[in-house]
């Protein structure tokens, strides 16, 4: 699933190394259409209803960070 | 008569009230009024008249960087400092700046581009040189430029539009008398500050004592962050970029929280998708709702449509009647007047119309022209490249764009840039850069042998973000028509 989400992200930004990267949202690395792309896509994979709660820094900050909301998605 | 805007502010120099605020700092007018006549007063040493170029950031301290320059007899010309590095570099190489203004965090990236580097906050530790602010405006006119905002260009140069004193306050006394703001309100700023879209939340406080919040940029896509930040602040108008309404309501805004306290609510940039202004409409049934359309030429604007019901599915949105003191009339490809409700490109004139594109006498000698309807005097005039159509109501319908520029996330994006840039990009054949504007996502189909991180990467280091391909796409070869022209249509299938 990680790869996964890896690929996806890779495929909206991929001048990122989302590997190492982080602070995504709070250094504004990500823009404002990155994530509604991303949230679009990995709604789609892996059929997760990502609701506006969720929409927060902590969340969207590293690939780590969003493979723990997916994975948590997944199973509630 | 109002000759500088400054004047508007100097009505409040004794007000003591907050003007500006952002994440960490607040400011009242009179200190907006002290510190900006401290900077106007050491900027005396800046013998040519040249625009003073600005890089700063984000935060209150970049308006009264504006005003101060103004205070100094210049025009200002605004740069984000998280723009690319190639893009700072290719204005600054166009304006020819006298001196570079910058805050601390852009101080080494200025000092690389002028000798002439001034940082904000030694500026404010001047002594005011009342004689020197007087002899200043003594000299100036009202149509003297403001300010100089760089938007994109279809040659992979950015265009300065220079603005004067006039235009501005023509424009900004308009928006205020169709938006009904007085010194109760509380605008939320959203548009970068070096944007033309900014210039309402820079200067509405000082002509009205109301007072501008400038919202974090990454709330915008924390929906529920941004509602709460503006309700703790009470935001009460807006003049957003339509996807600044839109990207909210993608990501599930109104699910959890409603807005308390917003009730004037402009959007201008692109078209307006009818569900997204109906949600809106929904959740806050008593705000007024305007449609503003208009170019960076015509002062940001030219007309603005009052929705005055509640939209339904499938309705075009107009964009009605041309705000006070802007001449608006329809014009054939020929340049002579379309008959009673033809489509036309849509045309400006009156003393909104921009100066002119800054050192380009070529692209504003072919854009800004004399009305060649007008044969006994003089009246210049500005074509769009837009299409309108005047209904039997007499309010103006949009109807397209004639050439490649495209309108994406409020920005004004020519696609021609996009592919000057990628062009430029070692190992890459030939390009072509298309819209999906259902999905709001520029694409990038490229042939050539170099892979889509490597141009990824490329283009950010010479265009800004919001033109940066979201899809980019390796192609064997670019379809061609028999002429020998690319085949867009065919990629569009592709889309």
């Amino acid at each position: 699933m990680r790869q996964k989400v890896l690929e996806i992200l890779s495929d909206i930004r991929p001048d990122i190394d989302f590997e190492t990267a982080t602070g995504l949202v709070t250094n504004k690395e990500l823009a404002s259409f990155d994530i509604i792309s991303i949230v679009g896509e990995l709604g789609d994979e892996f059929d997760i209803d990502i609701s506006p709660k969720e929409l927060v820094a902590e969340n969207f900050d590293s690939l780590e960070a969003i493979v723990c909301l997916v994975e948590r998605l997944i199973n509630e | 008569m109002e000759k500088n805007v400054l004047e508007w502010l100097e009505i409040n120099s004794e007000n003591e009230n907050i003007v500006y605020k952002d994440e960490f700092k607040t400011i009242s007018f009179k200190e907006v009024y002290e510190l900006s006549r401290r900077i106007g007063s050491a900027l005396k040493t800046v013998k040519d008249n040249s625009p003073i170029a600005i890089i700063s950031s984000r935060n209150i301290s970049t308006i009264y960087a504006y005003l101060g320059i103004v205070y100094s007899g210049h025009a200002y010309a605004p740069i984000d400092g998280d723009l690319p590095r190639k893009r700072i570099e290719l204005i600054i190489e166009m304006l020819q700046p006298s001196a570079i203004v910058c805050d601390c965090v852009n101080f080494n990236l200025a000092k690389e581009l002028s000798d002439n580097v001034y940082l904000i906050d030694d500026l404010v530790r001047y002594e005011i040189d009342e004689q020197f602010l007087v002899s200043v405006r003594k000299k100036m006119v009202m149509t003297d430029p403001l300010y100089i905002i760089f938007t994109s260009g279809s040659t992979g140069r950015p265009k300065g539009v220079i603005t004067s004193h006039q235009s501005l306050m023509c424009y900004i006394n308009s928006y205020i008398e169709v938006m009904d703001i007085d010194r109760t309100d509380v605008l939320g700023n959203q548009s970068p500050l070096d944007y033309i879209a900014a210039i309402r939340d820079i200067y509405i406080p000082l002509n009205t004592g109301c007072s501008t919040v400038i919202i974090p940029k990454e709330l915008f896509m924390q929906p529920d962050r941004l509602f709460e930040y503006m309700n703790d602040k009470e935001v009460t108008a807006v003049g957003w970029s339509v996807s600044a309404l839109s990207v909210p309501v993608s990501l599930g805004a109104f699910k959890d929280i409603e807005l308390k306290h917003l009730k004037k609510i402009c959007f201008s940039g692109s078209v307006m998708p009818i569900e997204v202004l109906r949600l809106w409409q929904d959740h806050l049934p008593n705000a007024v709702f305007v449609n503003q359309y208009g170019p960076t030429e015509a002062t940001a604007s030219c007309t603005y449509y009052i929705v005055d019901h509640k939209v339904t599915q499938g309705e075009q949105l107009l964009i009605g009647t041309p705000y006070n003191n802007y001449k608006v009339f329809l014009l054939n490809e020929d340049l002579s007047e379309t008959n009673v409700g033809e489509i036309g490109e849509i045309c400006i004139s009156g003393p909104i119309l921009a100066l002119g594109y800054y050192n380009d006498k070529e692209r504003t000698d072919s854009s800004f022209i004399l009305n060649p309807n007008v044969s006994s005097y003089s009246e210049r005039m500005y074509r769009t490249g837009d299409f309108g159509r005047i209904n039997e109501n007499g309010l103006l319908e949009f109807h397209g764009r004639m050439d490649r520029q495209i309108k994406h996330m409020g920005h004004r994006v020519e696609l021609d840039e996009i592919e000057y840039a990628a062009n430029t990009i070692e190992g890459l054949y030939e390009c072509v850069a298309l819209y999906d504007k259902n999905k709001e996502v520029i694409h990038l189909f490229y042939s050539g042998d170099v892979d889509k991180r490597t141009i990824a990467i490329a283009l950010r280091e010479s265009l800004p973000g919001f033109m940066i391909p979201r899809k980019i796409r390796k192609i064997d070869s670019i379809p061609k028509l028999a002429n020998g022209k690319m085949d867009m249509n065919r990629l569009k299938e592709e889309l």
